[in-house]
């Protein structure tokens, strides 16, 4: 077994709150891709290249 | 540890960190690195990262003979560090320094991470100041990523960037003090008790501050069960994502002086212009006399006398014991892409003491760089009257620093010295004056130069230690 051997204690709350927190982001990404969508299905955006998908760091800001 | 009769010795502040320690020998800075250490700066190298401005410049420099005796274990590779001027330390920096030091560290790490290294730990300690320039000095940080590993120093960047900066963003108290207090800085539980209900609606916060808190309270006694778990489910895409969030959020912190000090710092003192012309050309023909290496402008203010300093010297310490006008000046400095000019904020009447382990970790500024020119120019009124300093002793005090000296006296008429002095009772700080004044400089200094100025309540010393 090969454990995270870091000098530093990363502290168990704060790396829950990553995955919380990351989570949350992938949410928001998600939301965001589909909320897209439908705004370009009621003709209210026009068309465009759709973002691509690995772009999870942009807009995590609405989570 | 090595005899003490050789140059070489270890930076009592470098020892937290197994895999790298800091030592010194003659004048150089190295970096003694462990095998697993070693592995991790090759890595680094092979990037290109070491050319980057951002990164204390470093190479290998292996036939260090004077390590010999000084760790436990002989090191697998030994890296030389050019020299940062002065040292200097987080409670010591104004907001955007703090602000721009955590800029330095996040970038560098998403830097990293598209190579697939991390950085090892987030503290500002890390960072120093080449004049207004931050540059990152612990290349023992960075490390290969490791699979499954989330932000390790997470928690670290909080406690010593994010909850300082948000402390005196959202409260508008100033950081310095808390971080001088802890050296690890504020905890989660800590910040959560600063915060208030309203605060929690502040972007960033409930996340950062209240559910940081509350989790690492519940997942306090389960720290294996939560390293497998996390590892199972942690990617580098959560990792980079939460960086760049953190990013966006330091970003969004911002700190301005009250609206008094603006104003105040673009025409400063209560002189006539021919004192102040006077005072200009008086600092000046001391400052290009010869070629002085390190400047300390104490009570610095707006830093006009720093600037005329920096004209003859290699680097200007610039401190003054209020933030407004020393975070003015660094973004100033800042924008002129200064390399010069360093400027602290601490109160000369309770200077930065030693901290940390055995009061070694962090160190009082004359340990860090005695200056060979101090200039301290109207400043002894207020460490004499309102920090009642006797004079004797703030002058004993200059003498202890062996340093050469511009010193401004201004006399119980001058309107600023009446105004400190209008609140105090009646026939309290009898020192305060010219003559006896002349009497404790004489003493210890061979008086070079001395000029009053036109208004007739200022006088401006040069002076050299006696005996040099």
């Amino acid at each position: 077994m090969t454990t995270v051997l870091a000098y530093l204690d990363p502290g168990s709350g704060s790396m829950i709150l990553q995955i919380i927190a990351g989570g949350l982001a992938a949410v928001a990404v998600t939301a965001k891709l589909y909320w897209n969508r439908i705004l370009r299905f009621l003709r209210i955006r026009k068309d465009e290249p759709e973002t691509s998908k690995t772009d999870t760091a942009q807009g995590t800001d609405t989570a | 540890m090595g005899t003490m009769a050789d140059t070489s010795a270890l930076e009592p502040g470098s020892f937290r960190d197994p895999e790298s320690r800091v030592f010194y020998a003659g004048d150089e800075v190295y970096r003694a690195l462990s095998a697993d250490g070693l592995g991790d700066f090759e890595a680094l190298a092979a990037t290109g990262l070491l050319d980057d401005p951002r990164l204390i410049g470093t190479r290998r420099a292996d036939d260090v003979s004077a390590l010999r005796g000084l760790l436990v274990h002989e090191p697998a590779g030994v890296l030389r560090h050019e020299r940062i001027p002065f040292v200097s330390y987080p409670y010591e920096w104004t907001f955007s320094m703090l602000k721009d030091a955590a800029l330095v560290q996040l970038d560098l790490l998403l830097a990293a991470l598209e190579h697939d290294l991390v950085l090892k730990d987030s503290t500002p300690y890390n960072v120093q100041f080449r004049g207004a320039t931050p540059q990152f000095v612990d290349i023992g940080s960075f490390e290969r990523i490791r699979e499954g590993e989330p932000w390790v120093g997470y928690r670290q960047f909080c406690m010593l960037y994010l909850y300082p900066l948000l402390l005196q963003s959202a409260k508008g108290v100033p950081f310095q003090p808390w971080l001088r207090g802890a050296i690890d800085g504020i905890t989660p539980g800590q910040m959560r008790g600063l915060m208030s209900f309203r605060d929690r609606f502040r972007k960033g916060v409930f996340t950062n501050v209240f559910l940081h808190a509350r989790l690492e309270k519940r997942y306090a006694d389960r720290p294996d069960q939560v390293k497998q778990e996390v590892k199972r489910v942690f990617k580098k895409e959560l990792f980079v994502a939460n960086v760049r969030k953190m990013r966006k959020l330091v970003e969004r912190q911002s700190w301005d002086p009250p609206e008094g000090v603006w104003t105040a710092y673009g025409e400063r003192n209560s002189y006539t212009d021919d004192d102040a012309a006077r005072k200009d050309a008086f600092v000046r023909e001391v400052a290009t006399s010869r070629e002085w290496g390190l400047v300390w402008d104490i009570g610095a203010n707006n830093g006009r006398y720093s600037r005329i300093a920096a004209e003859g010297a290699r680097t200007v310490v610039a401190v003054d014991a209020d933030q407004g006008p020393v975070e003015l000046l660094y973004r100033d400095l800042r924008s002129e892409g200064d390399e010069k000019i360093l400027t602290l904020t601490m109160n000369l009447a309770d200077p930065s003491p030693g901290l940390g382990w055995r009061g070694l970790e962090r160190r009082s500024m004359p340990e860090r760089g005695t200056p060979d020119l101090v200039l301290a120019l109207a400043l002894i009124h207020h460490v004499a009257i309102s920090a009642n300093v006797p004079v004797k002793e703030f002058v004993d005090w200059l003498t202890s620093l062996r340093t050469a000296l511009v010193i401004e006296f201004p006399t119980r008429e001058d309107p600023m010295v009446k105004k400190l002095l209008a609140p105090k009772r009646e026939g309290l700080h009898p020192d305060y004056e010219l003559g006896f004044f002349e009497r404790c400089l004489n003493e210890a200094f061979e008086v070079d130069r001395s000029e009053r100025l036109e208004s007739g309540t200022r006088v401006l010393y040069y002076a050299r230690p006696k005996g040099r």
